[in-house]
């Protein structure tokens, strides 16, 4: 949803974040996520917990002498309704153009991140991910593909789809009993990764792949397609994909496939297919998160209070990944200046491959060499419906089952 | 499900598609067969409409999934929704003539083509900027009635979707055939300059076809609504692709020709999908084009356009 205050945030550019007096060094951070199209609404609430970790920082002055700046992109376009991996690749290209620009936060899709991931490791500009889960950008193997420079300069405070499509795969078989299962992607970089990785571990524990379609997100008819899953009759249905084809296919899966189980990864986990597809097309969609839910945890309230208080809005898991991403940065910042080192991108990397954050909203964050966490937990959610809450709004309407069984 | 039943399935599946497409075709071969005008913004008069027939529903108290209505409620609402959306965006695409085509009319060259892509673009870019880029929830007020065709369903959706797409084109066939201005724009249609001869107000016919073209293409941008229960900014493209091949394929200008075609690619897309896989059904279509096209180059019908020698 593009609100008017966006809309005047996106022209100005700039977050502000707080006052910046003549002494102060303003480090400035790019944040890139898809604020045009069918993740929209998605990325202003992930986009919010990033906002709120520096705007704390900065009115708490905890980094004494810096002030955070961060400068919004958008890799959504119009015409694509949703990431546009041309767009990511020139907002890419920007923010390592600007020389001021010494970190980054985001993308959301990884079909962004496959495109921005080679251009920021040539500029030498580290990001780190709240929500984008695709294995092969942070993969050794693909180096030469997406860290051509060498250096790992992708890091995550997300699990990635090698252990979210496994895993899911594993929680069907065990938790539900799923024996038979149709796998549908939506053409994306993220989703067919999913796919691909449920499929292929669905098949080692003796699950029966039914079939494999993908779909395209911009059609609006996917009743040929259900039609063929409904005469095949699989326990189970696996989509790999984000809210823009999700949306539809919720709705005709509803129809056509009633009491087939569907399931999807952190793609699914959406207010915009809440919204969009809505109750009671998405009632007992079962999605994932790649991280830890941390429940009955007094920090996850305090942040969840002073996020609502901040945004009048809910939430949701992933915007607390993208505080915590923001933290990892603030905490590199004042590693470098404990050690009275330069904050250069260079210094700025190395201070983020190593961050520790022991006690962070998600349990202990720390990275492997390629960038990943050391710590991968993937969390089951159900849609089920509570008519005494906001029906659009995932916190409420997402009910935590339980983690996903690693491989 | 038996091969069959899956078949009769997919069947049922592609003629819904089938007479949405025909609408649209509708639309492009009416202002083609007098203006030899390719008129791309139907693809987002369409998708204007089908936001029109949302507000319109929700004027009435409806908006999510859960308002079901029945008989005479269900009757007038339906009613109005496509009288006000049919009035709308007809009347839109009377604006479009007026004010952006007619200027044009006598500029030699791609100049007024050109033009109705930019008008498209504007109402894309509306739309995106004035309701979001979310795909938008849209009513249902149907009764979820269904019945059993063997071992397939036929929902009471598809029955009023067939229904109301076969009177609106009988309707429209009347009016061409039967009708003092339909007579008028069969007339400008085969040969402009010997029916302004004849006492024949071009403009006025000109100005009647872009208003029956685009007040279908509403009437299907309900359709499009009521049938799928979502919309967004985004559904023109795809859907008047379809729409103008249908036209295309059954031969540009020819009524009968639109309505064939827009048939023929519901159904292709529907067992085409189910045959080969969902991903290829857009090859099989254009494929299917394009073959028509190299051995038939006026389409299945035939086409109708103006005399221009």
């Amino acid at each position: 949803m593009i609100t008017r205050r966006f809309a005047i945030q996106a022209t100005a550019g700039l977050v502000a974040t707080g006052p910046a007096f003549a002494a102060d060094r303003v480090v400035k951070v790019g944040l890139d996520l898809s604020f045009t199209g069918a993740d929209a609404t998605d990325a202003t609430r992930t986009a919010n917990g990033g906002i709120l970790a520096f705007e704390e920082a900065n009115s708490g002055h905890e980094v004494p002498g810096i002030i955070f700046q961060l400068q919004k992109y958008d890799d959504g376009s119009a015409t694509a309704g949703q990431y546009d991996p041309a767009q990511a690749a020139t907002n890419a290209r920007r923010m390592v153009s600007d020389r001021a620009i010494v970190a980054a936060l985001g993308p959301q899709m990884s079909g962004a991140g496959k495109a921005m991931a080679p251009i920021l490791s040539a500029g030498n500009l580290a990001i780190v991910t709240p929500v984008a889960t695709n294995p092969d950008i942070t993969d050794p193997k693909f180096a030469a593909l997406y860290r051509p420079a060498g250096r790992a300069i992708f890091f995550r405070t997300v699990a990635t789809d090698a252990y979210q499509g496994p895993n899911m795969a594993n929680y069907l078989a065990q938790a539900l009993k799923v024996n038979s299962v149709y796998v549908l992607d939506d053409s994306g970089a993220y989703g067919v990764g999913l796919a691909d990785a449920f499929q292929k571990q669905a098949g080692r524990i003796g699950v029966r792949l039914l079939g494999r379609d993908r779909l395209d997100p911009k059609a609006a008819d996917y009743a040929a397609v259900l039609t063929k899953i409904r005469s095949l009759d699989p326990q189970a249905l696996y989509y790999g994909g984000v809210a823009q084809a999700a949306v539809k296919l919720a709705k005709q899966a509803y129809e056509i496939i009633p009491n087939v189980i569907k399931a999807g990864g952190d793609g699914v986990q959406s207010a915009d297919l809440l919204a969009g597809a809505g109750f009671p097309a998405v009632e007992g969609w079962y999605a994932t998160i790649a991280a830890a839910h941390v429940t009955g945890d007094p920090k996850l309230a305090a942040f969840s209070q002073r996020y609502l208080e901040r945004f009048r809005l809910q939430p949701d898991d992933y915007a607390v990944t993208c505080y915590v991403g923001a933290r990892v940065i603030i905490q590199a910042v004042k590693d470098l200046l404990a050690q009275h080192r330069e904050i250069t991108r260079d210094a700025m990397r190395d201070a983020i491959q190593g961050v520790q954050l022991p006690d962070s909203l998600l349990g202990p964050i720390a990275f492997d060499a390629n960038g990943d966490l050391r710590n991968q937990v993937i969390s089951v959610f159900q849609i089920r419906k509570d008519p005494t809450r906001p029906l659009d709004s995932p916190n409420d309407q997402y009910h935590y089952v339980g983690v996903a069984p690693a491989a | 499900m038996t091969t069959f039943d899956l078949f009769l399935q997919q069947v049922i599946n592609g003629l819904s598609l089938g007479a949405m497409y025909a609408l649209l075709a509708l639309g492009f071969t009416l202002v083609y067969g007098i203006l030899e005008l390719i008129n791309f913004s139907h693809f987002n008069v369409f998708m204007v409409g089908s936001f029109i027939a949302l507000w319109t529903l929700q004027q009435f108290g409806l908006s999510g999934q859960e308002t079901i209505l029945v008989g005479l409620p269900l009757a007038g609402v339906l009613l109005a929704a496509f009288a006000v959306t049919m009035l709308a965006t007809g009347a839109i695409g009377v604006g479009i003539e007026r004010f952006l085509l007619r200027p044009l009319r006598n500029v030699k060259g791609p100049a007024a083509m050109i033009t109705t892509i930019g008008v498209s673009y504007i109402l894309f870019n509306l739309i995106l900027l004035t309701v979001g880029a979310d795909s938008k929830n849209f009513p249902n007020p149907l009764p979820p009635l269904a019945f059993a065709v063997g071992g397939a369903v036929l929902r009471l959706r598809e029955v009023l979707i067939w229904i109301v797409a076969t009177l609106l084109m009988l309707a429209l066939t009347f009016f061409v055939q039967r009708t003092k201005l339909g007579k008028a724009m069969r007339a400008t249609a085969q040969d402009p300059e010997a029916a302004r001869m004849m006492g024949v107000e071009v403009d006025r016919v000109i100005m009647t076809a872009f208003f029956l073209g685009s007040a279908l293409a509403g009437a299907s941008g309900l359709i499009f609504g009521l049938y799928y229960n979502f919309t967004s900014y985004l559904i023109g493209f795809n859907a008047g692709l379809r729409g103008f091949t249908a036209a295309v394929l059954g031969g540009i200008g020819n009524v009968p020709g639109a309505m064939l075609g827009g048939v023929i690619i519901g159904l292709v897309e529907a067992i085409g999908g189910q045959l080969i896989g969902t991903a290829w059904a857009d090859v099989i279509i254009f494929a299917i084009l394009v073959l028509v096209l190299v051995f038939r180059p006026a389409g299945l019908l035939g086409r109708l356009a103006p005399d221009r020698s």
